[in-house]
This record gives structure tokens, C-alpha cells and sequence, in this order.
């Protein structure tokens, strides 16, 4: 049941393809380095525009009054970056914001610092004064993670197949040598073996950080997982509990990772009520989360997307710090909005690329997308924990704009969004201006040669938000 | 640490280990080599070996004590003063006492499940007493005489079978027989057979890495040989040799799983061949000899915590009872099979034989312990049976750790709402309100806030 295509070959490959890597020299000046045949490595160009973008985000949110000029600008902006492109061969994500140049992502130190929600774990948890933050990717965040989840707590081991080397995403590199083989060890190949041995581990009131290779694979332990994980507190009266378990996973597409190496299988979870499901869609988020995550006295699944390991690169702080679980955060925010996106993980961004061309249709889609719904201000929502989700979070965004679009990568039929929408037609039926619209995968298997047409492609998602503002 | 043993072994030991592995008689001789970074020796001779041992046999089953309770010759008896005997007699006898009353509460209903143990008194107190009390253990479920032994108590039992509000196991949220005590180093049962094994794997690594536990403790593990079936048994077989897990695996092999025997549960040679396949020190023991499953566990005890990894111990039954209160297991074998293996082979009169040729039990103390426990049962289960269930509210408890989920509040209400309307109009719903302690108050005075 487990990976017979070894994933190293995998995430070697994906560093191969079309991801853009994005480094940063030092304060704003930024290049931009794509690996692959898209643009020639070292290739720089100047990111003041990403920043101005960010800004410009910003200041919509705090700005009702300002926020339609602005955004305009922003797409100006965005146009000559793009006149400018083309004078390259295109860049990956086309000529809109992607996990590249998303203004998601916080690239400066001040901006990570002031991540919402963030909390350090020392005494001083508003002194942002000599704070330090250092560039990484999403899988540097889950190792740095890891490394203070391990120097904290005596108690905290790591295992699973593969990670004693580092990880075939290179997110336990190190962790061997600076730790001990005693708390960062391979296990045998099995699935059922690792969630199960988890479980005793955190039985014993221990620290169990486990690593399943990639979601595909967890299946195997499902009923570990679903029958005794997540019901160890209920059915021994609180005598014990699984709670110090952590099961990490890469989960979502990679662009050509077929059926067995592109599955979202948070839905088939929901149920499973005990459990926690905690999905990241950055470096920060992917940090405080994980930590949170590991320090929460119950069992969580934490689902790490894969593409996102080293194409998502933000200034994460170095000390030791969470944010908070089953709360949703606006990454798009906007008072008054007409409409409300939300995602988890990768579709974030595609999400925050569907909104940016409805302000300003791309090249083709101009007589596609009407000028009546392209002055509509997008709110993109981040769930970040699936289970149990921010319901009235949800409720109170949806509740002032009417509409909602739900985006996941995985299969429409029996996915969160059907939770969500139903939750949210329920609760807020009189308040709803258009049906709950679901945008996700069709009911297929990952198709490798489909993947394009199979997931939510940024289009899909916009088709969803005029549809729905038309409705 | 994690180097395969076979590597650091003199050559001598290696070739005795050989003779357990291989049943070929000829054992190549090292003229072509052995295969790189492997002990294996290069053979000319094509031949194919199947079980673990030589010539046909199957793995000898280790006895102390005959059928008459006599020590069989080349036998030695374990340490073993009176006290202990009589502990280990007295808790044998319990376990078919607390059967009888507790099958019978079933069938008149009081109850609503039970699973009884007659047959397997001498695997289960044997192991029990073989172990030290602060071991961990993780068991199945035909296993109360485990953690009866280690004193948990007759009031505890009888109030997790009626899921009173003095259920501390499970406060009545599970079936019947589904005990445990962090206390007495038992972990809750779980339905899911064979859950517990890699758990129990792990559970072992915490002990190794517990600086006050380290050498001193084991974690033993109980499953059915059908329970061995399960790929749970595969992983922590294989967790426990592979990572340092002192980590006892005890199968009760009574020959049934429900109606499926052991001849259609598997081909080879019991769970005991297993063993060396994971590289595991094994041992079969006959399980209806209470001072073999001692001595047996005893050891496998000791060279579980010596090397920090796997032992597995087979314990040799019969299933007399029906598998549970849902099953007539005459429905798939013979009355007299059962009633022959009662009289043939009991380990409850093995042992009485032999503590009365040693001179430390006798009739009339037999016909006292056998009143005593029973009054002792019939006071508990009269105690038990008056007691409520736990308030309505403990339903949402403990589903997660710290506050309620947004959803589980407004179930919460959402029952409460419910309760308000027609707790007292639906007549089902008037009659079982009234057997919780609150009368169901507690979920229904949540209001809408």
C-alpha cells in the first residue's frame, strides 16, 4: 500500500520543473531565480512591485474609502511587469501573482513579524525589538519547527519512513545529527505500524512527531488513526489519550504526481471527530502551526503541500512561536467585500490569482469577464484548520457578503466544502445572496496527463466568482 | 542501536541460531562464500524450507505440570513460595465466578454484553503474575484476570460493565468489558482487534526512553491467534524487533476465532513460527499450565528488557466458552469437544492438584474461596447495579482535549433544545432520562445564549 515510485525522485524532479525559487539578497531588493526551462536562472528583476502590491493590499484592507484606485494601481503595476515579461519566455504562473510573487507571503522582517495571530512562546510576547527572522521555504519552516519542538521537549521524538537521512522533502535534514538517532529514526515501511506506535508513544504522555511519506499513503492508517487516535480520551473516560500525537504529511499536487502522489484527503477526516486537521499555506504559517500543532493536547494530522515546500519562501521568525488552530485568517481582507473565497493550502494562491484577474482580465479573458464584477472587492479566506473548523469565523465574513465560494483541491462530492456550504446555507440562509458555490477537483482519480483540467485551475475559480456575483 | 544483532554475534552463537531457522539438514558449509554484507552462505543444493523446525514437527509446546498437576520429568518448577500460589490459585478461581454471575447478568439482560475467559484462567493469571505490577500492558479483551490481578478490584469491573456514574474506565461509554487504569498500567481496551500491538510497540520505546523506567519495565501485549491475522500484528512484530521496544507479545491461542479455527486462521506452524521471521526470541508454552506460562513470561520478561526488543510468547488454549454473550458457539463445534476439553484439560484443577500434593491448599479452603468470591461478586454487582450513569453532559466530554468545538456546542444546545420539548412527552425518551444521575439536566438547562 505504500509508494512503490520513491518520492525522492520526486521532489528532485519537482525542483527540476517550472517552480519558480525565489531569493532574496538582502532589505527590499529581491531576484527572482526560476529553475527550469521557463526563465534563465539568476535572471533578476526588481520587487519593488511585489511590495508595492503588498502595500497596496494592505492599505485596501484599512482603506474602504481608497480601496478601488488602489487596486487598479496595483493591476497597472501588474500589467508592465507583465509587458515586461514578455520580452522572456513566460514566466510559470503566467503573468499573475502565483506562489512566486504572491503578496501572501510575507517577505520582510517586519512583515513576518507582524503575522496576525502570532505568539511568542517566551515572556515577552509583544516585544518585537531585536526579533530576527531568516528567509526559508515552507520545508525549512516545518524543520525549524521540529528542531525547537525537539530542543524543548526531552519527550519529543520524530520517525517514519525515510526521515532519518533528512526526508525525501528534506524536511527532517539534520534533525538525526543534532538530535540523536534515539529521536529521529527511520521505522519500517508500514503505515498502520507508524500511526499505531505513535499513538503508544503519546499514551506514555510522550511526544510523537510522525511522518507519513505523502497523504496518498495514509490510508493504511486510517483506522489507527479514525478508531483509536481519535477516540483514545472519549472511550477511556480521559484516563488516557493520544493528544502528543502529530502525524505531518505532504499532501495536494505536485503538477505531475498522478494518482498517488497528489491526494487531499482532509475530507475523508471530518468525520472522524477527536482528530484534528491542520492544513499551512506558507513557511510562518507552516511553523507557528506545526508548533501549535505538536503542543496541542490532541491528536492532529498535519498536512504539509508539497508544491509549496520550496516554492513558497517567506521571512519566518527564528524564536520559537504558534498561531492559533481552528482559527480561519483573512489573507486577502477587505471590509465591505462582495464576495468570499475560501481555501486552504495550495488553492490559496490560486484563489488570490482568480481575484486579481477579475480586477483585471488577463490577456483573452478581457471579453470574458463583464466590467460590471470587476470592480468587486474578493475577500480570500485561509481556514488553515479543517477540523475542528472556524465555523463562526466563516459565518461572520459570509454573513456580511453574501456570497461564498469554497475551493479545494480534492474531489467536489463528500469534500469540506460540501461541510461548509451546508453549515453555512443553514446558518446564514436569509443572508445569502447566491448559492454556496464548491470549486474543487471532479470526482476522478488525479489523472497525471489531466492534472490541468482535473484541478481547480485559477480560471475555474474565477468562472465560480462571476457566476456567483452574477447569480 | 539499530544494527541487525546477527552482525555483532560470535560465529558460534550464529550457527546455533541457525539450527532454530533452518530446517534443511544439510547446512551448507562456507566452500562458496556467504552473499556480501550478509551472513548467508552460498549452497549449491536447491532446497526449499518451510516452518522453523526440522523433520516434519512443530515447535514444542514448553510444560511444567501435567494433566494431574504432577511436574513432568526434566521440569522445574518456578520460584514460587506458598503466598504466590495461592494468589495465582485465588485469582483463577475468581475469573470463572465473576464469569458465571456476569454471563448470566447478560442473558437476563442487566448487562448489555459480556465475554468470559473459562479455559484460558492459567494463560491469563500466569502471564499477570510472570509480569512486574508497573509494567504497561495493552490488551484485548478476554484478558480482566490481568488486571483484576494487579488488584483493580471487583467494584471497578462490575461498575464499567453497568457504566454507572462510578465508571472511571470508560464513564460508560463503552461496551461492557472495555476496562482500564492508568493506575494499574493498563490501557483502555478497544474493539479494533489488534490495534493495540503496534501501540504497545510504541509504548515500549516510551519506556526505553524513560530514564526512570529504562531496564526496569516492559510493555506486554495480549492478542488471539486470530487477532494475530491482522496487519497491526505485522507491524508491531516488526516495529518492536526492528526498533529498541522491549515490547512482550503474548497470543492466547485457543484455537477459535468466533467460529473460524485455528485451521483456517492460518497454514503455518501457530503464531510461534512467526517469531524468528521477525528476528524475535519465541517461545510456545502450554497455556493451560499456569507455572509454565509463569516461568515462560518470566523469562521472556527478562530478555525483553536485557535487550530492549520483541519476544513472543504463544500460549496454547482452549476457548471453552462461547467467543461472546452474541455467539452460540455450538453453532460450528460439537457440545462434547467442549465439555472433553473441560474434563480433560482444566488448568484451574492442574493447578489445585499441585498446590494439594504440596500440601498448601485444601478442600475446605477450596469451599470457602469459592463462597467468599461468590459473595464478594453478588455484593458488588447488587452496589453497581443501583447506581446511575453518569450526567447526560459527560456524552460531549472528552471528545477533545480543552474547549468544546463550535459544532459540539451547538449539538449540545441542539439536544438540550430537544430534551426541553419532549424529554418528557416521547415516553422512550421519559424512561431512559430516568437511569442518568441528572436525569439528563445537565444538557438540558444549556438555554440559547
Amino acid at each position: 500500500m505504500t509508494a512503490h515510485v520513491r518520492p525522492s525522485i520526486l521532489a528532485s524532479r519537482s525542483m527540476r520543473q517550472d517552480w519558480t525559487v525565489l531569493t532574496r539578497k538582502h532589505g527590499s531588493e529581491r531576484s527572482l531565480r526560476t529553475v527550469g526551462h521557463s526563465r534563465p536562472p539568476g535572471t533578476s528583476r526588481p520587487a519593488s512591485d511585489h511590495n508595492a502590491t503588498a502595500t497596496t493590499m494592505l492599505r485596501v484592507a484599512t482603506s474602504p474609502h481608497s480601496a478601488r484606485l488602489l487596486t487598479s494601481r496595483a493591476h497597472r503595476c501588474r500589467f508592465r511587469y507583465s509587458t515586461e515579461a514578455l520580452e522572456q519566455p513566460p514566466p510559470a504562473g503566467g503573468h499573475l501573482p502565483s506562489v512566486a510573487n504572491s503578496s501572501i507571503l510575507r517577505t520582510s522582517r517586519d512583515s513576518a513579524l507582524r503575522a496576525p495571530g502570532l505568539k511568542f512562546a517566551d515572556d515577552e510576547p509583544n516585544s518585537l525589538a531585536g526579533r530576527e527572522t531568516r528567509r526559508m521555504n515552507l520545508y525549512q519552516a516545518v524543520r525549524d519547527a521540529m528542531s525547537i519542538a525537539l530542543a524543548k521537549d526531552d519527550t519529543a521524538v520524530v520517525f517514519g519512513e525515510d526521515v532519518a537521512f533528512g526526508g525525501v522533502f528534506r524536511c527532517t535534514m539534520g534533525l538525526a545529527e543534532e538530535f540523536g538517532r534515539e529521536r529521529v529514526f527511520n521505522t519500517p515501511l508500514s503505515e498502520q505500524g507508524i500511526a499505531g506506535f505513535g499513538i503508544g508513544l503519546a499514551a506514555m504522555g510522550q511526544t510523537a512527531i510522525a511522518e507519513i511519506q505523502f497523504a496518498d499513503y495514509i490510508y493504511p492508517a486510517f483506522d489507527q488513526l479514525v478508531n483509536e487516535a481519535a477516540k483514545f480520551r472519549y472511550r477511556s473516560g480521559g484516563q488516557f489519550n493520544a493528544g502528543g500525537l502529530t502525524v505531518r504529511t505532504p499532501t495536494m499536487s505536485v503538477g505531475h504526481g498522478g494518482l498517488y502522489h497528489s491526494q487531499s484527503p482532509e475530507g475523508y477526516f471530518m468525520g472522524a471527530a477527536g482528530l484534528k486537521i491542520v492544513i499551512p499555506r506558507s513557511p510562518i504559517q507552516a511553523k507557528g502551526l506545526l508548533l501549535a500543532s505538536i503542543r496541542d493536547p490532541n491528536p492532529i494530522i498535519f498536512m504539509e503541500p508539497k508544491i509549496l515546500y520550496r516554492s513558497s519562501v517567506e521571512h519566518v521568525p527564528t524564536s520559537d512561536y504558534t498561531l492559533p488552530l481552528s482559527i480561519l485568517e483573512p489573507v486577502l481582507p477587505q471590509t465591505n467585500s462582495d464576495i468570499t473565497v475560501l481555501s486552504w493550502g495550495t488553492p490559496v494562491y490560486t484563489c488570490e490569482t482568480a481575484a486579481h484577474m477579475l480586477a483585471g482580465p488577463p490577456e483573452g479573458l478581457e471579453g470574458i469577464v463583464p466590467k460590471s464584477v470587476r470592480g468587486a472587492k474578493v475577500e480570500v479566506l485561509d481556514l488553515r484548520t479543517v477540523l475542528p473548523w472556524d465555523i463562526e469565523g466563516v459565518l461572520e465574513r459570509v454573513g456580511k457578503s453574501g456570497r461564498l465560494v469554497v475551493v479545494h483541491e480534492a474531489g467536489v462530492t463528500g469534500g469540506v466544502g460540501a461541510e461548509i456550504a451546508a453549515t453555512v446555507q443553514r446558518e446564514l440562509f436569509l443572508k445569502l445572496k447566491a448559492p454556496v458555490r464548491r470549486v474543487g477537483s471532479w470526482d476522478t482519480p488525479s489523472g497525471l496527463n489531466f492534472e490541468k483540467f482535473i484541478l481547480p485551475d485559477a480560471v475555474r475559480v474565477l468562472d465560480a466568482i462571476i457566476e456567483t456575483l452574477t447569480f | 542501536m539499530f544494527r541487525p544483532l546477527t552482525r555483532s554475534l560470535p560465529r558460534r552463537l550464529l550457527s546455533a541460531r541457525r539450527y532454530i531457522f533452518v530446517s534443511t539438514p544439510e547446512i551448507p558449509t562456507e566452500r562458496h562464500g556467504h552473499l556480501p554484507s550478509s551472513h548467508s552462505l552460498i549452497t549449491p543444493t536447491l532446497s526449499f524450507f518451510n516452518s522453523v523446525t526440522g523433520g516434519g514437527t512443530q515447535i514444542p509446546t514448553y510444560r511444567v505440570l501435567d494433566g494431574a498437576g504432577n511436574i513432568i520429568e526434566g521440569a522445574e518448577v518456578p520460584e514460587l513460595d506458598r503466598d504466590l500460589a495461592r494468589r495465582i490459585y485465588e485469582n483463577m478461581v475468581l475469573l470463572p465466578t465473576m464469569d458465571n454471575l456476569l454471563y448470566n447478568l447478560q442473558r437476563q439482560g442487566k448487562i448489555s454484553f459480556y465475554v468470559s475467559a473459562y479455559g484460558e484462567e492459567a494463560t491469563i493469571i500466569g502471564t499477570a503474575a510472570g509480569l512486574a505490577p508497573d509494567d504497561e500492558n495493552a490488551a484485548q479483551y478476554r484478558e480482566l484476570g490481568v488486571i483484576l490481578y494487579r488488584g483493580w478490584g471487583l467494584k471497578a469491573t462490575m461498575n464499567q460493565c453497568f457504566g454507572n456514574y462510578e465508571d472511571a474506565a470508560t464513564k460508560g461509554k463503552q461496551m461492557p468489558i472495555h476496562w482500564g487504569s492508568p493506575e494499574y498500567h493498563f490501557h483502555t481496551i478497544s474493539s479494533p482487534l489488534a490495534t493495540q500491538i503496534p501501540q504497545a510497540a510504541g509504548v515500549a520505546y516510551a519506556l526505553q526512553r524513560d530514564p526512570e523506567r529504562r531496564g526496569r519495565n516492559c510493555a506486554a501485549v495480549y492478542f488471539g491467534d486470530g487477532a494475530a491475522s491482522e496487519g497491526d500484528f505485522h507491524a508491531g512484530m516488526l516495529f518492536a524487533s526492528t526498533l529498541p521496544s522491549p515490547t512482550l507479545f503474548i497470543a492466547r491461542n485457543n484455537g477459535f476465532a468466533i467460529s473460524t479455527p485455528a485451521s483456517e486462521q492460518y497454514y503455518g506452524d501457530g503464531i510461534a513460527a512467526r517469531g524468528p521471521g521477525y528476528g524475535m526470541d519465541t517461545i510456545r508454552v502450554d497455556g493451560n499450565d499456569v507455572l509454565a506460562v509463569l516461568a515462560a513470561t518470566r523469562e521472556a520478561r527478562r530478555r525483553c528488557i536485557e535487550s530492549g526488543r520483541g519476544v513472543l510468547l504463544e500460549a496454547m488454549t482452549y476457548r471453552v466458552g462461547h467467543h461472546s454473550t452474541s455467539d452460540d458457539s455450538f453453532a460450528y463445534r460439537p457440545r462434547q469437544e467442549v465439555e472433553d476439553r473441560k474434563r480433560i484439560d482444566n488448568p484451574v484443577a492442574r493447578f489445585r492438584l499441585f498446590l494439594h500434593a504440596r500440601g498448601w491448599w485444601s478442600d475446605e479452603e477450596e469451599l470457602a474461596l469459592k463462597e467468599r468470591l461468590k459473595e464478594e461478586v453478588l455484593t458488588e454487582f447488587r452496589k453497581a447495579e443501583q447506581l446511575k450513569r453518569h450526567e447526560l453532559k459527560e456524552l460531549f466530554t472528552d471528545v477533545y482535549a480543552g474547549e468544546l468545538p463550535y459544532n459540539l456546542k451547538e449539538q449540545r444546545k441542539e439536544l438540550g433544545r430537544l430534551l426541553r420539548k419532549y424529554g418528557d412527552a416521547w415516553e422512550p425518551w421519559r424512561e431512559e432520562l430516568k437511569k442518568y444521575k441528572d436525569g439528563g439536566k445537565s444538557v438540558m438547562d444549556i438555554e440559547d445564549k
